[in-house]
């Protein structure tokens, strides 16, 4: 059980015949959809289009490898031996086209075998419905369980797994946008050699002799993003068990690293299992964040925003709800939501946790004054103290990834003191979750970066294996990692793009991506989760557990058994296969989470420490290292959706900026666009300057994952690197930069120009307090006239009536909408130069106004599609009655009749309306049309567009439930934007059923209709937001 | 009204009071006839080989840019969200405006019996045409998918589609393509007497046949006269109305929006007006130069041109007054995204248009109170430049200021013209002068039948 290795080749013997059926079919059809609960079907196969299908034979030859076989093989398909028998980029590339162009043909001369006709019926395939698989996506060390829509063997749509508990049915705009990059032309599609083309064989050719004498691995070094799977942490096991000297890095640019030194120091456990704090967000009625994004980009999952949003329902003015304290230097969405802010540079924040700590009497009263005692800051610090202590047990604080260690174990002490540890707060035990044994020998084997570099700087490494990642570009700027990595003699890069990182290397393979590899994961819960593949790899990448197999042990071993064995392995043989086609078919592997552990904080490290970090210099600009709401890292720089996808803050697209106030803007002489040089330590970067109201002063925010030099085209010379200035030291935020004007000037596209209200009643909001004095405030915000129609209306009473209700209270503003709707829709990309002349083309989007102090506002974020007016502007204008509206009260859009006036455009009051000035899917390779949804119709150019409440959504679930010949439910049609909203504000239904959610939500007393005063009566409406100040600081 | 001379087509008329002559010099009918008709038979002057050459070059460079924009999308022009409707169709009502004047001196002045028309009519109402032929190029071309155009009008097709009868630009389609066929048809009436004159001049055969065949066997007996009198009647009859329903339901396509800045009731008045405006400072502007390239002083008098001043600056005024009763009503209203409108309108991002718009259409028009500006040639001439500029700034205004912040401030934006934009409006305006220089190289460009009647009522004793 111990040995992973040795499993998988047994397993692969033991299933042998017995397997044919599964074998010959493909691997990913042994995962067994959510829609068809059916198992083990034989020969089924789903993918029509079956890409780069040489392992499926290459599984049947190893299978029936007799001469007889070969020989029906070349009798059958003569062309096709040679191509297949020489698996090369050209060739797949070859197979790719020729499967696509040729799927309804038969008569060619091309390989026509890829092309499995539905001729003679599969089982449970039914042409054209969609089938929907579990699977999860790896993300910042944390595993996300999906359910993946397959159509016709494409994977086109991701959500969130409803069972998975780092999901719960949403997912992250990166998740939703991943599609797009497994059908990413610009991916890594061969094996690349010293720069030049290559291909697997090659690779397997010098691999075999040069692992084989490696001994016992004293030069060879691993290098890989932080594993959560551990399928893959077994193989690594056995790696360096086999090479005992070698040693094994894991990093990332992004991660939870000073929540777990934080525990250190809190909790003393160096050696022993890691703890990391797990915040329960729904359980504190009052929180306080310490530059933690919660809500927005620190947090690898969507849950705390779903924890979060659900103390922010408030159904009447009764109810109540919790209250959020934010002290950030940039202007994030949890800072939008929160109900009082602090603006504060990232260096004070420490100085901010200790005052308060001193006034919760942890430290000494000598802390308690910030300044001078009077300012807002102490203030701030007293009134908050005593809304902490007065929910002993009910609050929460929580620490930004920014912030260091020191802070990160201030705040678990101050939990302590606060009585939250095992209520709001827990800490689990991430080590010893599983095999003990297999962890004590990551201690031993383990480096950080730090040695690694300095050990390829001394020439002590011969070969370096790098496992996804871009370290070339994302390292430390003070290691000088891509100077070391020249100095070293091997170098293998394993990645899905032909990065910064693969050029420089010796070797470069391509990466299966995570929707075509097997693998598995852990949720941020600890639970594992499974990872089926949809799609043989489009262009023969292989995951880091396929390739560590094939160094260590010179195997070709599948991905599929080195999983599947590790699990079997795992549980009663009897009982095996079945929990293994279970654990599929939901996506996780259950009883699987971390345990919760209950340390005690040891305040005289905690003090120790804080003593020990050195204090926060005032003087000079502190530069903050953020995730990209877009990009992340940098590994979704290629990415066009989330290129796209605005900035929830300052929605800019295609960009990453200079984020600083208007004040400091002012102290360094700039103006918005102008491009700044930022030196600090030793590096040096440009970024153009952005204003960002509510910034703290003298601090400035830079996005990370811009300015990538190798790069796919849709990512090429976008933005600037900010990596360029970030040391292993400043790795959260860097103090005393040094900001100079270059004179240069960088044009920024933001998708909105104006942030303003100006006074409009269109966010409605109010304080908890008004709201329980004047429960209908939000109707009573607009005094108008009788609204009175000048046709006769029709009335909706009939039938279905569809609506939406959309709580302002719960929306944060993540996008997750904007992306899930782009990839359900068919929605074009525009670029750079489109989104400056204000022709984006997203459906819903998200519009951002500031309110109040320019220099420290309150900022509210409303998602706003099509609202479906019933006495739709757009619709008297249409000349060609393109537009009109359904029985269903729908406003229907007949893409084919349109000629394209653009007075409906026009004559929108929300603006939702958008135009194809050009053929914007013009030009896709076919490999991205793959990414395209089949039942929605991709526009042409010169034709209006808008949302449509996922019209082929409700369409489909209407026809099943008269195909079952039963009445649809309430909450069975859910919108794409629905579906996937972590935070639930988006409720999509019948208005015509009193008891449907969407019903239940319109009638409360905060329901109201944007510009319903001109008597569009708009079917989506909102709920008005609340806030919930403390009194004592209003 | 000293000036109100009446004129009976019927009678020749009598009632005419001491009144300046319409026709200077008092010029022998075979005179007019060799003045007018000489411009056509003459040898072509190379001057109007130069000018000829350069509109036809931008005529083809609309044809190029046109193309570019089918082939290409919409997207090559500046329209944007929110302004979805920028230059194209700012030109279109610009254009149609320009058109105006032909119909109204043609019909309303005489129906009007305002005899110092006569002078002037033929030209103006050629220039409608071709006016209406730029302006119609525009909203054909800016739709999406212009090879789908068609389904604007209600033709019979397999989907049993009718085009929604609700919507203000279907019935923009059939006020301009009623309005240039009736303009059409008004025109070719009034010239069917001059074309048998260039008939029965022509000097050689190819000349007779062409002009035989155009002028419909007119020969002037009395009984043709009567019916074409009848017929010139009924038709300026029928066009009378359509000077104030063209524009009125041009200004629906605004109007009847619900965009703060478009809806408003004022706009069917207050855009004819505009177009009365703006068609007669072009002609006037065209006018002064012909007058002058031609040497047709005698019969294009400074009494006409000063005649269409007082008419500019009465419209001048009337649009004036709609610019300020505009601010008035958006204060009344209390409604606050009319306030923010104009407001915007008047100190936004686009205030400099909106004043060159007042400064050219309101304060440069009202000089011509002064008898001195008004029959000053060169004065004349700037102002009506002037109008002309201004006349494009005010449907500049109107469409794009309205369009670029309406109601969400989420979406507002800013409107600015591709190179392709302006290049397209460039090449209309070569095509305009091409068809007037054709026109004038090879039709009458004076109504010579009918100042020979202005001459007899000029002299009612004889």
């Amino acid at each position: 059980m111990t040995d992973p290795m040795s499993e998988p080749m047994t397993g692969q013997k033991m299933t042998g015949q017995k397997m044919t059926g599964q074998k010959t079919t493909g691997q990913k059809t042994t995962g067994h959809g959510m829609k068809s609960p059916a198992e083990g079907n034989g020969p089924v196969r789903k993918q029509p289009l079956q890409l780069g299908g040489r392992e499926h034979w290459r599984s049947l030859d190893q299978l029936s490898g007799t001469k007889e076989f070969r020989g029906w093989v070349e009798r059958e398909f003569p062309e096709n031996a040679t191509e297949l028998s020489d698996p090369s980029r050209r060739g797949v590339l070859k197979l790719m086209a020729a499967s696509l162009g040729l799927a309804g043909l038969t008569a060619c001369q091309r390989p026509v075998e890829q092309i499995l006709p539905f001729s003679r019926g599969v089982e449970d395939t039914i042409p054209g419905k969609a089938v929907y698989y579990a699977t999860s996506m790896p993300l910042g060390g944390v595993s996300t369980g999906l359910l993946v829509e397959s159509n016709d063997g494409r994977p086109t749509k991701i959500e969130g797994n409803p069972k998975h508990p780092s999901s719960l049915g949403a997912c992250s705009a990166y998740a939703q946008a991943s599609v797009l990059g497994l059908y990413d032309p610009d991916r890594s599609q061969a094996v690349y050699r010293a720069g030049n083309r290559s291909s697997w064989g090659d690779f397997q050719a010098f691999a075999g002799p040069h692992f084989s004498n490696a001994g016992d691995g004293a030069g060879l070094r691993f290098l890989s993003e932080p594993i959560s799977s551990p399928s893959l942490e077994a193989v690594r096991s056995h790696v360096l068990r086999k090479f005992p000297k070698a040693k094994w890095t894991e990093y990332a640019p992004l991660d939870s690293g000073a929540a777990k030194a934080g525990s250190e120091i809190a909790f003393g456990q160096q050696a022993g299992p890691r703890l990391v704090p797990r915040f329960a967000y729904d359980k504190a009625d009052v929180i306080l964040s310490l530059d933690h994004d919660f809500l927005g980009l620190d947090e690898p999952t969507t849950i705390p925003t779903r924890e979060f949003s659900r103390r922010r329902r408030v159904s009447s003015e009764k109810d109540s709800m919790n209250r959020l304290y934010m002290v950030e230097a940039q202007y994030s969405v949890t800072g939008a939501m929160a109900d009082h802010r602090l603006r504060m540079r990232l260096g004070d924040v420490r100085r901010f946790a200790e005052a308060l700590a001193a006034e919760l009497g942890l430290l000494p009263p000598t802390l308690r004054v910030l300044n001078n005692g009077q300012s807002k800051e102490d203030r701030w610090v007293s009134a908050l103290a005593r809304d902490l202590k007065a929910n002993t047990g009910r609050c929460l604080v929580v620490a930004g990834p920014r912030q260091p260690a020191a802070v990160h174990a201030l705040t678990y002490w101050i939990n302590e003191a606060l009585g939250n540890l095992g209520e709001t707060v827990s800490f689990v035990e991430t080590g010893k979750a599983e095999k003990p044994s297999a962890e004590a020998g990551r201690g031993t084997n383990t480096q950080p970066l730090e040695e690694l570099a300095a050990e390829m700087a001394a020439g002590q490494v011969d070969t370096l294996v790098i496992l996804g990642g871009n370290p070339a570009y994302n390292a430390p700027a003070d290691f000088d990692f891509t100077a070391n990595l020249k100095k070293v003699a091997n170098t293998i890069h394993l990645g899905l793009e032909r990065d910064e990182t693969a050029v420089l290397c010796q070797w470069h393979l391509p990466e299966a991506h995570y929707l075509e590899a097997w693998g598995d994961g852990r949720a941020h819960d600890g639970t594992v989760s499974l990872q089926q593949p949809l799609i043989q790899p489009l262009y023969g990448g292989k995951s880091a557990s396929e390739l560590l197999a094939m160094v260590s042990s010179h195997e070709n071993l599948r991905g599929y058994d080195i999983v599947r064995n590790y699990w079997l392995a795992r549980w009663a043989s009897s009982a095996g296969e079945k929990t293994w086609r279970r654990c599929l078919h939901d996506g996780l592997v259950p009883d699987t989470a971390y345990t919760v552990s209950r340390p005690k904080v040891n305040a005289k490290a905690i003090r120790a420490a804080l003593k020990l970090a050195p204090a926060a210099t005032s003087d000079g600009i502190e530069i903050g290292f953020y995730p990209d709401s877009g990009v992340y890292d940098g590994r979704f720089t290629n990415n066009g959706w989330l290129q796209e996808a605005p900035d929830p803050m300052t929605k800019l697209t295609w960009d990453n900026a200079a984020l600083m106030s208007a004040a400091t803007a002012s102290a360094l002489g700039v103006e918005p666009g102008d491009v700044v040089s930022i030196e600090a330590a030793g590096g040096e970067t440009m970024m153009p300057v952005f204003i960002q109201p509510g910034h703290a002063d003298r601090s400035i925010s830079l996005a990370l994952g811009y300015g990538r030099m190798q790069c796919g085209q849709v990512g090429q010379g976008t933005g600037r690197n900010a990596y360029l200035i970030r040391t292993a030291a400043g790795s959260g935020f860097l103090p005393g930069a040094e900001v100079r004007k270059t004179g240069q000037k960088h044009v920024l596209a933001s998708t909105q120009e104006h942030q303003s209200m100006e006074g409009r009643p269109l966010v409605r909001e109010a304080t908890l307090e008004d709201y329980t004095e004047h429960p209908n405030f939000a109707t009573e915000a607009v005094e108008h006239p009788p609204l009175l129609s000048l046709y006769e209306e029709p009335s909706y009473d009939q039938g279905h009536q569809w609506g939406m209700a959309i709580d302002l209270n719960s929306c944060v503003g993540c996008n997750a909408c904007l992306v899930a709707c782009q990839s359900e829709n068919n929605i074009p990309v525009v670029g750079k130069d489109e989104v400056l002349r204000g022709r984006e083309m997203h459906w819903i989007r998200l519009d951002r106004y500031y309110a109040g102090d320019p220099e420290d506002p309150q900022a509210v974020s409303q998602p706003v599609n099509c609202q479906q007016c019933e006495n739709a502007p757009c619709e008297n204008v249409c000349p060609v009655a393109a537009t009109a509206h359904s029985p269903e009260g729908l406003n229907d859009m007949a893409y084919n009749r349109c000629v394209g006036t653009r007075y409906c455009a026009n004559n929108c009051p929300y603006k939702v309306r958008r135009f194809n000035f050009f053929d914007f899917s013009e030009g896709l390779a076919e490999v991205q049309k793959m990414a395209f949804n089949p039942n929605v119709t991709v526009r042409v150019r010169g034709v209006m567009e808008k949302c449509t409440y996922c019209v082929q959504r409700i369409q489909e679930k209407k026809i099943a439930a008269r195909a079952d010949g039963r009445p649809l439910e309430d909450g069975e049609i859910k919108t794409a934007c629905q579906q996937t909203c972590p935070a639930e504000a988006i409720v999509f239904g019948d208005i015509n059923d009193a008891e449907s959610r969407v019903s239940k939500l319109k009638a409360q007393n905060r329901d109201y209709a944007m510009l319903g005063e001109l008597n569009t009566k708009p079917r989506t409406t909102y709920l008005a937001k609340l806030r919930n100040p403390n009194p004592e600081l209003t | 009204m000293s000036d109100l001379a009446i004129y009976s087509p019927a009678h020749g008329d009598a009632l005419a009071e001491v009144s300046p002559p319409l026709v200077e010099g008092q010029p022998s009918h075979s005179k007019v006839t060799d003045d007018v008709a000489g411009v056509t038979e003459r040898a072509v002057p190379r001057a109007w080989y130069v000018a000829i050459s350069i509109s036809g070059a931008l005529t083809l460079m609309l044809v190029g840019m046109l193309a570019h924009q089918v082939n290409t999308g919409v997207g090559v022009w500046g329209n944007n969200a929110p302004v979805f409707w920028g230059w194209p169709i700012t030109n279109f009502v610009f254009w149609v405006g320009i058109g105006h004047a032909g119909t109204l001196i043609s019909a309303v002045l005489f129906l009007f019996r305002q005899r110092w028309r006569t002078s002037i009519n033929r030209f103006a109402e050629a220039m409608t045409l071709f006016a209406v032929v730029c302006a119609a190029i525009f909203p054909v071309f800016h739709v999406g998918r212009v090879w789908r155009a068609y389904w604007l009008l209600p033709l019979p097709n397999s989907m049993d589609m009718w085009p929604n009868f609700r919507s203000p630009l279907l019935w923009d389609v059939f006020a301009v393509s009623t309005y240039a066929t009736v303009s059409a048809m008004f025109w070719y009436v009034g010239l069917i007497p001059d074309l048998a004159t260039m008939r029965d001049r022509a000097k050689t055969p190819r000349r007779r046949r062409i002009f035989g065949l155009l002028s419909l066997g007119w020969r002037g007996s009395n009984r043709q006269w009567r019916h074409y009198e009848k017929a010139y009647l009924l038709l300026a009859g029928l066009s009378t109305p359509l000077v104030l329903s063209v524009h009125s339901i041009v200004s629906f396509d605004f109007a009847v929006a619900v965009i703060p800045g478009w809806h408003t009731t004022i706009f069917p008045p207050y855009f004819v007006a505009g177009a009365i405006f703006s068609g007669f400072a072009m002609v006037v502007t065209l006018m002064v130069i012909l007058r002058w390239v031609f040497s047709l002083e005698h019969l294009v008098t400074m009494g006409h041109l000063e005649k269409m001043n007082k008419i500019i600056l009465a419209t001048g005024t009337i649009v004036g007054y709609a610019y300020g009763i505009e601010f008035f009503t958006a204060w009344y209203s209390g409604n606050p995204y009319e306030t923010f409108v104009f407001l915007n309108r008047a100190m936004g991002p686009y205030a400099w248009a909106y004043w060159t718009m007042v400064s050219c259409n309101v304060i440069f028009p009202q000089l011509f109170w002064f008898k001195r500006v008004r029959t000053s040639i060169p004065a004349m001439f700037a102002i009506s430049i002037f109008v002309n500029v201004g006349m494009w700034f005010e449907r500049f205004v109107i469409v794009t200021t309205s369009l670029h912040r309406d109601y969400l401030p989420s979406s507002w934006g800013y409107f600015s013209p591709t190179m392709i934009d302006i290049l397209t409006f460039v090449g209309t305006i070569g095509l305009f002068f091409t068809l007037i220089l054709l026109f004038v190289r090879f039709l009458p460009i004076i109504a010579i039948s009918e100042v020979k009647g202005a001459i007899e009522a000029d002299h009612p004793a004889h």
